[in-house]
């Protein structure tokens, strides 16, 4: 039974980050684009305290549709069981057959549930917001299946876990990390692809008519998201080439590594959202379709054994 | 018909001096051969005019048949020879107490040769309407840079342009009552607003959405109202409704106050080009009371001038980073401005509205010691916006949105007559500081500077445009302090002269400001018309609009640098209650009284 708390301490330090590193992590930006503007910048807690007043407001409903009030908890709980299906040193909570087809999926449920919202509401601002939100949905999610492609070919697994065991580094493998680095950072919406919330074109798009509690559901289910890609990728980045992690020891440390890993690269994701203007939804598309193509490439590459 | 016996018999002011120029009584001849085009205007139209004179230094007044009012004015506005020549704007008067008519007044900037000061001139193509039936055929039919001023006189003082294309009400909210004019002198001010606010928006184009920017927008400091429709994300077409933030000023500088009352009235008008108004209306009331200020005035207020134009762009394209979502280029700009403010501060005593203009002169004298301050200033300014633009030029992503949107081509620019670096960016070489007198009240023509013009017409242009012409501006302050004369900074000017007309100008930040003054009795103002540059530049922003995305609206509407408080100027609206109330001339002397001796 030894092994079983060991598991369980390991999902349940894996629960506590996904769960309370968010909003930090967005404190990291805010203070990292503050310094980058030569402003002092508000403290690492601000988006937690953000948040605590949004969840002490309620909110202003401006339909009688339920899907209103849902669709912010759908996103939640998306991203929420998205951060279950990474593992957190070598355990991962829920641990099934092809999760990263899961994963796949309950990623592209915070988007949906954003379209959703801004086209519940009769906003012009919130329609433009959901169609650009789709649009971009649309072009990245196919070049971020066809990496997963990629790299479930390589590892001969459809299981995080497993992908993350069997990864053998090859030219397509590498190629792969540089464009999914690309596809994760536009999915998770930041700076220049942030155009779906665009506060000066579209005054926030989809979370237009949102307000209060509401509102910051939303705002938490979009910094797990972002987390949740993140570790992602820092979980491909390093897990594979560390050896067998059997060991609790190993496994705490090969966590600490992501866990580090994850916070230092936010600095670089906000000096790189500071130093950039929005794109608009054209260029956008134009980008992602290249990047497909790209992909697409990779993948024959990964066919041939490259 | 006016016939030309009616207009003498009230043309019989005291005038100074007929060699002047400026009484009916002078020598026609020789006032037409002070300029290029003058003789060939009166050649042309020799049949309709009724009257020439020179009112100022520069500055012509026709009075013409109001028949041939729109054809007048385009003989100047599509002159073969003077290319940038443009309609500025027009005035409407209400001349009953003098003659019984109304007058209506399109004037009009000629460009003999750009930047040559001594050269080119104003032209005042005055019509008289009789007092019972106040119509004009339109010019706006012909020429779109009459759109928004014919509306407004048709708003304000009841005039009817017979074939406007456009005749929806510009300036007075929806719920005002109907056949009130507030600009007549004879205006009721008992009436309440209508109960049944009356919208007279655009219809929704066939198989558009309608995208509503406005009236509040965070893409938009002020309120204003776009009305995008669109396909997709791509505008079609653009319908505009803005003067929400319409304030009556000139109303309120005509008939109470005194002259130098109104110059403090005239710097509230705006909140960044504030001195550009007061020395604007201060020059036209000194080339009224026909005073030389002193030079050292005169470079103090070349001074301010130009560090508020510093202050502006550097607002201004931090705004416009902040727009397409740079928000770093936008702190930074923001940064590197600040000491700018600090700056005019010791100078004035103000951050913003500096109070420091008077008729004749300036208040404050320039300390010696502080032009070392001046210096390291601009020196600093120099060095950070230089290191700014080399970032922010080279950011990919700014540049992107910034290149090739919001196309203005030069021939719409010119039929909108749009004005400033918003033309220059579109291949228009205009610019008052040189293009017109501004000698009798600054010092442009004594330093050395070039006028930055860019043929692309977007956004990217733009933005150049302003960033070349601010260093222009840093140059122009170094020389300024090295060549600050000595002397005094204050002219008296005693009493002025009445019903006399001049108009006073500056090149602001967003372009042309005139402030058109006609004297009245008591050294009061009859007619004060103020022309922010943004009043000719946003009729053109849904041309620049039609054809991009909707993510491209803010930044194209800013691209102008659009101030709606300066362009709304002209009736009170209480917000509280959102009844009209409009102070009695009573409760306006009373003030005035109270007032007195504070300026």
């Amino acid at each position: 039974m030894a092994l079983d708390i060991v598991k369980l301490g390991f999902s349940l330090a894996g629960i506590l980050i996904m769960l309370l590193l968010p909003p930090y992590l967005d404190g990291i930006a805010r203070r990292v684009k503050a310094r980058l503007q030569y402003r002092r910048g508000p403290p690492l807690m601000q988006t937690w305290y953000d948040l605590q007043k949004l969840f002490a407001l309620p909110s202003v409903r401006p339909t009688k549709s339920a899907l209103f009030t849902w669709a912010p908890y759908i996103a939640l709980a998306s991203a929420i069981s998205a951060a279950l299906l990474l593992p957190y040193g070598n355990v991962v909570p829920v641990d099934f057959g092809f999760n990263l087809v899961v994963f796949f999926y309950v990623i592209l449920m915070v988007s949906v549930a954003l379209m959703f919202a801004g086209l519940s509401v009769q906003n012009a601002f919130s329609h433009l917001g959901s169609a650009r939100e789709m649009q971009i949905v649309l072009t990245v999610e196919p070049l971020i299946a066809v990496l997963y492609g990629v790299l479930a070919y390589n590892a001969g697994s459809l299981n995080i876990a497993d992908i993350i065991a069997n990864l053998h580094a090859t030219p397509s493998v590498i190629l792969t990390y540089i464009l999914l680095a690309y596809a994760l950072y536009v999915e998770s919406g930041f700076v220049p692809f942030d155009i779906a919330e665009a506060e000066q074109e579209v005054i926030g798009g989809p979370l237009t008519e949102y307000s209060g509690r509401l509102l910051g559901v939303f705002y938490y289910a979009i910094h797990i998201k972002r987390f949740t890609l993140l570790w992602f990728f820092v979980s491909l980045l390093t897990l594979p080439w560390l050896g067998p992690i059997g060991t609790p020891g190993r496994a705490a440390l090969a966590l600490a590594l992501q866990f580090i890993l994850t916070v230092s690269f936010y600095p670089v994701i906000a000096a790189l959202e500071a130093t950039n203007a929005r794109l608009r939804i054209d260029q956008v598309v134009k980008m992602n379709t290249r990047a497909f193509f790209a992909g697409i490439i990779i993948l024959a590459m990964a066919f041939m054994g490259w | 018909m006016v016939g030309t016996k009616d207009l003498e018999a009230h043309f019989e002011f005291e005038c100074k001096a007929c060699e002047d120029g400026r009484c009916s009584k002078a020598d026609v001849e020789s006032i037409l051969a002070e300029r290029k085009g003058l003789k060939d205007f009166y050649e042309a139209f020799k049949e309709h005019i009724r009257e020439c004179k020179r009112m100022t230094y520069g500055q012509y007044m026709f009075v013409i048949d109001r028949e041939v009012l729109p054809e007048a004015v385009l003989w100047w506005h599509n002159h073969p020879k003077f290319k940038e020549t443009h309609m500025s704007t027009a005035v409407g008067t209400d001349e009953r107490p003098l003659n019984g008519h109304f007058a209506y007044m399109p004037f009009l900037n000629v460009q003999v040769e750009p930047f040559k000061m001594d050269e080119n001139y104003w032209v005042f193509l005055k019509v008289y309407t009789p007092a019972d039936d106040p119509s004009f055929p339109s010019v706006a039919a012909k020429l779109p840079a009459a759109l928004w001023i014919e509306r407004e006189v048709k708003d304000l003082l009841g005039f009817k342009p017979v074939g406007h294309p456009d005749p929806r009400r510009l300036i007075l909210p929806e719920d005002f009552p109907d056949g009130v004019y507030p600009l007549r002198k004879d205006m009721d001010y008992r009436h309440s607003p209508i109960t049944e606010p009356r919208t007279e928006y655009r219809e929704t184009p066939e198989g558009t959405t309608l995208v509503p920017m406005g009236p509040v927008h965070a893409g938009v400091e002020e309120p204003a109202h776009f009305r995008l429709f669109v396909k997709g994300e791509k505008i079609v077409d653009v319908d505009y409704r803005g003067f929400y933030s319409h304030r009556g000023i000139e109303k309120t500088g005509e008939g109470r106050l005194t002259y130098n009352q109104v110059l403090f009235l005239a710097e509230r008008i705006c909140g960044i080009c504030g001195y550009q108004h007061s020395v604007s209306y201060a020059m036209a009331v000194e080339r009224l009371a026909d005073v030389e200020i002193p030079d050292r005035a005169r470079y103090i207020r070349t001074l301010l001038l130009e560090l508020e134009r510093i202050h502006n762009h550097l607002l201004w394209v931090g705004i416009a980073a902040h727009l397409v979502g740079y928000d770093t280029g936008f702190m930074h700009a923001w940064r590197i401005r600040e000491p700018v403010m600090w700056l005019v501060e010791r100078l004035t005593g103000n951050r913003k509205q500096y109070g420091m203009n008077i008729v004749g002169g300036v208040r404050r004298d320039l300390l010696d010691y502080r032009k070392e301050e001046v210096l390291k200033v601009v020196k600093e300014i120099r060095e950070g916006t230089k290191k700014f633009l080399d970032i922010a030029l080279n950011t990919n992503t700014f540049i992107k949105r910034a290149e090739g949107v919001g196309i203005l081509p030069y021939k719409v620019a010119k039929a909108y007559s749009v004005l400033g670096p918003t033309a220059r960016a579109s291949g228009r070489k205009i610019d008052a500081r040189l293009d017109q007198a501004t000698k009798t009240a600054m010092a442009y023509h004594e330093v050395d500077f070039k006028v930055p013009v860019y043929k692309e017409g977007d956004v990217l242009a733009r933005v150049l445009v302003r960033m070349d012409e601010l260093f222009e501006s840093l140059w122009i302050v170094e020389q300024l302090i090295d060549q600050m004369p000595d002397g005094d900074i204050f002219t008296p000017i005693g009493n002025l002269p009445e019903y006399q007309e001049a108009l006073g100008f500056t090149e602001a930040h967003r372009g042309e400001v005139v402030h058109y003054v006609m004297t009245g009795e008591k050294n009061k103002v009859y007619r004060w018309k103020v022309r922010a540059p943004t009043y000719n530049n946003l009729p053109a922003v849904p041309e620049m609009l039609k054809g991009y995305h909707v993510a491209d609206a803010p930044i194209i509407i800013a691209s102008i640098d659009p101030c709606y408080s300066c362009t709304e100027r002209v009736q009170f609206v209480d917000v509280e209650t959102g009844k009209v109330k409009v102070l009695t001339e009573a409760e306006f002397n009373e003030l005035s009284i109270k007032y007195k001796g504070v300026f």
